[in-house]
């Protein structure tokens, strides 16, 4: 009889997973991570149990740094937002919906003609997810961690949206860039601020900033990997981040320009990108923060 | 008379290869219809399916899944069409219908990736899903073959069953237990070619090793093999197809002497190490050849990693299977072949 061998195995698996689990015991801090997506954006806050994703990249490779961070058991996200209805940064969440229980879509109305985000809203549909549109001055909170909403301005949507139906995606079109409905948020914990600041651009910013809503932050997700039609002097001098964090890979479109990283050198942000550092790991206790190798 | 036999059946593989095979020529406008029997390969922005022999990219969205009816339309240009579109796309209907689909979609709802997919292409030969970078990692290190469905699986399933069941019964009765297992896995595999014909190969010559001679065994797979070439002709150059024949082939000849070789071995591990070398030694040639990447370490990384294939194939077919049933169970079930996942993840990562 060599039953044994099997019990043995059994239990040896048992001990495998309770070793595993113990790697993934939280620690009380947040972690932002901006994932190594390829060319596009994909934003992981972490905060206990608790997690908020913005924007899921161009495909799959989101899954990948979801794993990496999130606990194998919890297949719950407790908050996802999208920016904006472009590929780059609706891609990855198709199968987000698929895979993981979401509580909460946050994602403006404005509708794209793609086969692929016709396929998000399927897979949104199909998950029962609560859907939001997010709206300036509105404050979200998950768990532990804060989000005010700085755009996209109620003017903006009432101009170009003025009876749309609000909480539904694909709502309406625009003939506006979609960038310019990208959603702008300060991510908070204790006095930890971070700039979520999509794919804006020039023609919002001075908007946004009118609005006097912008206020120093620790973090910035530098607009539009870093694009030229992105980060403005204003902006920069308005949120004077210490950090300021480039989401891009391989591209054609020369992101990122050479004049945002001269912006930020001038202005002394230490800056990092996804295409060379990989994931970029940023845990914050709500008063200092600092840089996970 | 003996060799008229022989003769007759080669001749048979022969004429039937190039009677069936397509022939088309460049700059052909082509509209294909037909089934997929083959996993669409996923891209970034794009997937492939191949039709008819030729290989087609089409927009990511919507997806085609194993099964789907689908006509195309495009130009052919060396062996693959050209600015293809997709005119329409019809689900499978049937008895199997969308079973085999569900448990891909429970195994991605309760395991994170690459975990999920390695346990969707390890049980069921589902490689549709795996990303990018770890499938690169897998032909590195000479270990795709474990995702693609193989004889290869099915051999070392059969003989992880066997000897699990011999623990309670005699041989006998045990090799036909493990024989009922393999088609019923075949069943919730959902019928794909590639398994069953692994499964008639795997049957056909394990019994003839339990019942009779190992020559037996041997002259049984050849004939299996052909026949199976004359019904599936274009089955000749099917990669799954090499693996399930040349493994189950290997096992057979090598596994007494690979058993003498790991006699060092506690016995508690020795049966499934000398398995795995014993497959390995026909298989990784034709590895080296196809993936086109030669790593000195294969056999031993193989060594290293094989030994989880059966359990996690067993613990995915039953955690699956049970799972659309009562998701928590399965998810229990399932959670238990996550550190032998991880364990084979980091080795091929380590060695990637």
């Amino acid at each position: 009889m060599q039953a044994y061998k099997y019990i043995l195995g059994l239990f040896a698996l048992v001990l495998g997973l309770v070793g595993l689990s113990l790697g993934y015991a939280p620690d009380g801090q947040l972690h932002l991570v901006a994932c190594d997506v390829g060319q596009g954006d994909g934003i992981l806050a972490i905060y206990k149990d608790t997690q908020v994703l913005i924007d899921g990249g161009p495909d799959d490779r989101i899954l990948e740094c979801l794993s990496e961070h999130v606990p194998f058991w919890d297949r719950r996200l407790e908050l996802v937002i999208l920016t904006h209805p472009q590929l780059d940064h609706y891609g990855g969440l198709i199968e987000v919906f698929r895979r993981y229980s979401v509580d909460t879509f946050l994602a403006n109305g404005l509708d794209s003609g793609a086969s692929s985000y016709q396929a998000l809203k399927n897979a949104v549909g199909g998950s029962g997810v609560r859907v939001v549109t997010p709206k300036e001055d509105m404050v979200l909170r998950v768990g532990m961690i804060y989000l005010d909403i700085l755009s996209p301005s109620q003017s903006l949507l009432t101009q170009e949206a003025p009876d749309s139906r609000t909480n539904i995606l694909g709502a309406f079109s625009s003939k506006k860039d979609p960038n310019d409905f990208s959603v702008v948020a300060i991510l908070r914990l204790g006095e930890f601020d971070a700039l979520l600041t999509g794919d804006i651009g020039p023609s919002e910013i001075p908007e946004i900033l009118a609005r006097g809503k912008v206020r120093e932050v620790e973090y910035i997700k530098v607009p539009h990997h870093g694009s030229k039609n992105g980060l403005t002097h204003e902006l920069l001098d308005a949120s004077s981040p210490e950090i300021g964090v480039i989401s891009v890979g391989k591209n054609s479109y020369g992101h990122p320009n050479e004049e945002t990283l001269k912006m930020l050198r001038e202005k002394g942000v230490r800056t990092l990108r996804t295409d060379e550092e990989g994931d970029v790991e940023v845990v914050s206790d709500g008063k200092s923060w600092w840089i996970k190798p | 008379m003996k060799y008229l036999f022989w003769g007759v059946l080669i001749i048979l593989v022969f004429v039937r290869y190039f009677s069936t095979k397509p022939d088309y020529v460049d700059g052909q406008r082509l509209r294909i219809e037909g089934i997929v029997r083959q996993e669409p390969s996923r891209f970034s922005y794009h997937q492939k399916i191949s039709l008819a022999g030729v290989s087609i990219y089409l927009e990511k969205y919507p997806e085609i899944y194993y099964g789907d009816r689908v006509v195309v339309e495009g130009t052919v240009k060396k062996g693959e069409l050209e600015n293809a579109v997709l005119i329409s796309k019809e689900e499978e209907r049937g008895a199997f219908s969308g079973f085999r689909k569900r448990v891909v979609g429970f195994f991605q709802k309760s395991l994170p990736e690459p975990h999920a997919a390695l346990v969707a292409g390890i049980s069921l030969g589902a490689k549709g899903s795996l990303p990018k970078g770890f499938w690169d990692n897998l032909t590195k290190t000479g270990t795709a073959h474990v995702v693609v469905a193989s004889g290869m699986n099915v051999s070392l399933v059969a003989s992880f069953l066997i000897g699990v069941l011999v623990t309670f019964m005699n041989r006998k009765r045990a090799l036909i237990l493990a024989l009922g297992g393999i088609w019923i896995y075949t069943l919730i595999s959902g019928f794909e070619a590639p398994i069953v014909r692994a499964a008639v190969m795997g049957s056909i010559a394990f019994s003839a090793q339990e019942l009779g001679r190992v020559y037996s065994a041997w002259r049984a797979l050849v004939v299996t093999g052909l026949i199976l070439l004359i019904i599936v002709p274009a089955w000749v150059t099917d990669l799954g197809f090499i693996l399930s024949f040349v493994a189950t082939a290997s096992i057979l000849v090598f596994q007494k002497k690979t058993e003498k070789l790991f006699a060092f071995v506690p016995r508690l591990a020795r049966g499934d190490f000398s398995t795995t070398t014993a497959a390995q030694i026909g298989v990784s040639p034709i590895l080296f050849v196809t993936f086109g990447q030669f790593n000195i370490l294969s056999p031993v990384i193989n060594v290293l990693v094989l030994w989880t294939v059966p359990v996690v194939t067993i613990l995915g077919i039953v955690g699956g299977v049970v799972g659309l049933i009562v998701p928590v169970l399965g998810k229990g079930i399932l959670y238990l072949s996550y550190p032998l996942t991880s364990w084979f993840i980091a080795v091929v990562r380590l060695f990637g």
